[in-house]
C-alpha cells in the first residue's frame, strides 16, 4: 500500500508540465543520438548531460533517462534501414529487420519494434515497481562485505562475458579500477598517482573518460568507413498486418520475460537479453530456415527484449547502485553529478525523488511510443544528412559535455586521450564495457573492501563467514570458470560489448 | 591484429609496473588497516600478471584477423588523423579564444577535411556551430560555455 501511495505521488510529480516536458525532450534527443551513425547511447547520454545542468535532479534523471531510452530505440532504425546497429543491443534486429526493409516492410519493422519495446518497457516498469522497495528494503542489511561481493560478481559478469578473452576481459576492469584510484584516496585524504597535477586530484572525471572511449572513439571508428547506403523502403505503412501481428505477440511477450529477468542481473550487458530472444525464437519457431530472410518475430522479439531490459536493468541501479551497462554506468554519473548515490538510502532519504522517476519511466515509454509510430520518416530523413556535418556536430557536443561539467579544458583532453585509446582499443577488439563499470564501481569496491578489512582488522575471513557474501564469490568464481573453460556460447561472448 | 595485441599487452604491462613502483610508495597498512597503495598495488600486481599472461596467450593463438590493418589507408587516416588534430587545436584554443571562435576554426577547417563540399552549407554550419551553439548553451540552457580574450 505504502509503495502505491508513493507511487501515486511520483506520477503526481512526473506528470507536472515541466517534467513532461523533459521527458518529451529527452526521448527526442535520444532518438536522434541513436539514429546518429557513430553514436551510441553511452556516448549520446554522457553528451547530453550538459542540457540537464541547470534542472532539478529528478528532471535532470527523468531527461536522461528518456534519453536512454530513445537512443535505445534509436539505434533499431539505423539496423533496419542501413543494416548497421545504432548501438550494440540492435546488432541482431540487422538480420531480420533489413531483410524486411528489403522486401518493403520497413515501416512494419520499425512499428512493430515500436510496439513490441512500449509493451516489454511497460511490463518490465510495473516489475519494477513490484521488486523495487523489497529489494532495496533487502540491501539496506548489507554490510560492507556483501557489498564487495555484490560489485565484484557484477564486475566478473561483465568481464566473463565481454569479447573473445577472458584475460582481455580482466584486464580491462583492472585498467578501469586502476583509473578510478587516481585522486585524493577516499578514506583517508591521501593523493595517489597525481603527479603534483591539481587537476588530477578529483581523479579523471568519468564522463570525459566515457565519451572519450565511447563518444571520439566510435566517431573515429566511423570516420574511416563513413559511406553508408540507405535501403528505400516502405516507411508510410508502420502498422504489421494481421498475419504479422499474430506471429510477433508471443515473441514480444516472451522477449518481456527474458529482457527483464536478465536486466535484473546486474553485469548483463543489454545484447545478451537480444540475442536470447532471437535465438528461443528460432528454436521454437516451426520454420526455423526462414529465419534471416525477414521474419517479423525476429525483429518483435528482439527488440521487446532490449526495452524490457534496459528499464529492468534500472532495478539493479535503483536498489543497489550497480549499473548493469556502460550506459547505466553515465545514468549513475548523472546521479552523483546531481547530489545522488543510486542505491537503497535513495529509497529511504529521496522518496518522493525515486518514484518521481520510476513514474516517469512509464510515461518515457508512452511518449515513445507516440513519437515513434509517426515520425519514422522523420528520424530515417536524419540519416541522409551528410555524415562530415553528423561528425563534426558530434565533435562539437563532445566538447561541450566534457568542458562543462567542470569548465575546465583537462577535461577535454582527458576526453581526446581516451578518444584515441577507445578508438585503438576497438580496432582491436578489446573490450571496453568492463574498463567503464570498473571506472564507475572502482571507489565503492575500494571503500567497502577497506572498510571489510578494518571491521575484521585485516582478516580477509570475513569474506567467507558471512552468508550473502560466499553465494556471491562463489558465482562470481563460477562465472569467471565458465568463461575461461569456454562454456558460455561463444555468440554471446562476442556480441556482449555494450 | 596479432601484433597490435601484443603491442598492447606490453603497452599494459608497462603501465602496470608503472602503477606497481607508484603504489609502494604509498602507505600500503596503516593503525587502522589497509592504506592509500593497498588496493591499487594488489590491482596493478593482477594486472601485470595478466599483461604477461596475454602477451603469451596472444603469441601461442592463431592471429585471428590476418591481414587486418592496424593502421587505416591514406585516405582514411587523413580523416581520422583531422579529427584528433583539430579537437586538439580546440581544446589548445578554447580558454583563450573562447568557444564562438574556436569553433568556427574547428569547423571551418574539419569539414572540408572530412570531405564536405558546398561552401553555402558549411558555412551555414560553421556560423550555427559557433554562434548558434553559443547562444543556445550560454543564454538559454545557462551552461558557461568561456568567452576569449576578445570577449567574443
Amino acid at each position: 500500500m505504502e509503495t502505491l501511495d508513493h507511487l501515486l505521488a511520483g506520477f503526481a510529480a512526473a506528470l507536472s508540465f515541466q517534467n513532461l516536458a523533459f521527458a518529451l525532450a529527452g526521448c527526442i534527443f535520444g532518438t536522434l543520438v541513436g539514429v546518429l551513425p557513430g553514436v551510441g547511447p553511452a556516448a549520446g547520454t554522457a553528451i547530453l548531460i550538459p542540457l540537464t545542468f541547470n534542472l532539478d535532479p529528478a528532471g535532470a534523471i527523468i531527461m536522461l533517462s528518456a534519453i536512454y531510452y530513445g537512443a535505445m530505440y534509436g539505434g533499431t532504425i539505423t539496423s533496419v534501414l542501413l543494416n548497421v546497429p545504432g548501438e550494440a543491443a540492435s546488432v541482431i534486429t540487422c538480420i531480420e529487420g533489413y531483410q524486411m526493409a528489403r522486401k518493403g516492410r520497413g515501416g512494419a519493422a520499425l512499428g512493430i519494434a515500436a510496439i513490441g519495446s512500449f509493451i516489454g518497457g511497460t511490463v518490465a516498469v510495473i516489475a519494477l515497481v513490484v521488486v523495487a522497495a523489497p529489494l532495496a528494503a533487502l540491501a539496506l542489511k548489507f554490510g560492507p562485505p556483501e557489498f564487495f561481493a555484490l560489485m565484484l560478481f557484477g564486475l566478473c559478469l561483465v568481464t566473463g562475458l565481454a569479447g573473445r578473452s577472458l584475460i582481455a576481459g580482466i584486464l580491462m576492469t583492472v585498467a578501469g579500477l586502476l583509473i578510478a584510484m587516481i585522486g585524493i584516496d577516499p578514506t583517508r585524504g591521501a593523493p595517489r598517482f597525481t603527479f603534483g597535477m591539481p587537476e588530477l586530484y578529483d581523479g579523471l572525471g568519468f564522463i570525459p573518460v566515457v565519451m572519450g572511449l565511447f563518444g571520439i572513439g566510435e566517431i573515429l571508428a566511423t570516420a574511416e568507413k563513413p559511406y553508408r547506403e540507405i535501403v528505400r523502403t516502405n516507411l508510410r505503412d508502420v502498422m504489421p498486418n494481421a498475419e504479422e501481428w499474430k506471429a510477433s505477440m508471443g515473441a514480444i511477450w516472451r522477449g518481456t520475460g527474458i529482457g527483464f529477468f536478465l536486466g535484473l542481473i546486474p553485469g548483463v550487458g543489454s545484447i545478451i537479453p537480444t540475442f536470447m530472444s532471437y535465438i528461443l525464437e528460432k528454436r521454437i519457431s516451426k520454420h526455423p530456415e526462414k529465419f534471416g530472410t525477414g521474419l517479423i518475430e525476429g525483429v518483435a522479439g528482439p527488440e521487446t527484449a532490449n526495452n524490457s531490459y534496459a528499464n529492468a536493468a534500472m532495478v539493479p541501479l535503483l536498489t543497489l547502485g550497480i549499473p548493469s551497462s556502460p550506459t547505466i554506468a553515465v545514468l549513475m554519473g548523472a546521479f552523483i553529478i546531481n547530489g545522488l548515490t543510486p542505491g537503497p538510502f535513495l529509497f529511504t532519504e529521496k522518496p518522493v525523488l525515486v518514484w518521481t522517476i520510476i513514474a516517469s519511466f512509464f510515461i518515457g515509454n508512452v511518449i515513445l511510443l507516440i513519437l515513434n509510430l509517426p515520425l519514422v520518416g522523420l528520424w530515417a530523413k536524419i540519416l541522409e544528412v551528410p555524415y562530415q556535418y553528423i561528425c563534426v556536430g558530434t565533435v562539437l557536443f563532445c566538447m561541450i559535455g566534457a568542458y562543462s561539467i567542470n569548465s575546465s579544458v583537462f577535461d577535454i583532453w582527458v576526453m581526446l586521450g581516451f578518444g584515441v585509446i577507445g578508438y585503438l582499443l576497438r580496432k582491436l577488439d578489446f573490450p571496453l564495457a568492463p574498463a567503464v563499470l570498473g571506472l564507475i564501481l572502482g571507489p565503492q569496491l575500494e571503500k567497502s573492501l577497506r572498510t571489510s578489512l578494518e571491521m575484521s582488522a585485516g582478516d580477509f575471513s570475513i569474506f567467507f563467514t558471512r552468508p550473502i557474501t560466499v553465494v556471491l564469490l562463489v558465482l562470481s568464481a563460477l562465472v569467471l570458470l565458465v568463461s575461461a573453460l569456454n562454456l558460455a556460447p561463444s555468440q554471446l561472448r562476442e556480441a556482449s560489448e555494450d | 591484429m596479432k601484433r597490435g595485441w601484443i603491442v598492447a599487452s606490453l603497452v599494459f604491462l608497462a603501465l602496470f609496473c608503472a602503477t606497481i613502483w607508484q603504489s609502494v610508495s604509498l602507505p600500503l597498512l596503516d593503525e587502522l588497516g589497509p592504506g592509500p597503495g593497498f588496493f591499487p598495488l594488489w590491482l596493478a600486481g593482477i594486472g601485470a600478471v595478466l599483461s604477461l599472461l596475454l602477451v603469451i596467450e596472444t603469441a601461442r593463438a592463431p592471429d585471428p584477423s590476418p591481414g587486418e590493418a592496424l593502421i587505416p589507408a591514406s585516405d582514411a587516416l587523413f580523416r581520422v588523423a583531422s579529427v584528433v588534430v583539430m579537437l586538439a587545436v580546440g581544446a589548445a584554443l578554447l580558454d583563450w579564444l573562447g568557444w564562438r571562435l574556436t569553433a568556427l576554426i574547428v569547423t571551418a577547417v574539419l569539414l572540408p577535411a572530412l570531405g564536405a563540399r558546398s561552401p553555402i552549407a558549411i558555412a551555414a554550419f560553421v556560423l550555427a556551430a559557433s554562434f548558434g551553439v553559443f547562444h543556445v548553451f550560454y543564454y538559454w540552457l545557462k551552461v558557461p560555455l568561456p568567452i576569449g580574450t576578445f570577449g567574443i
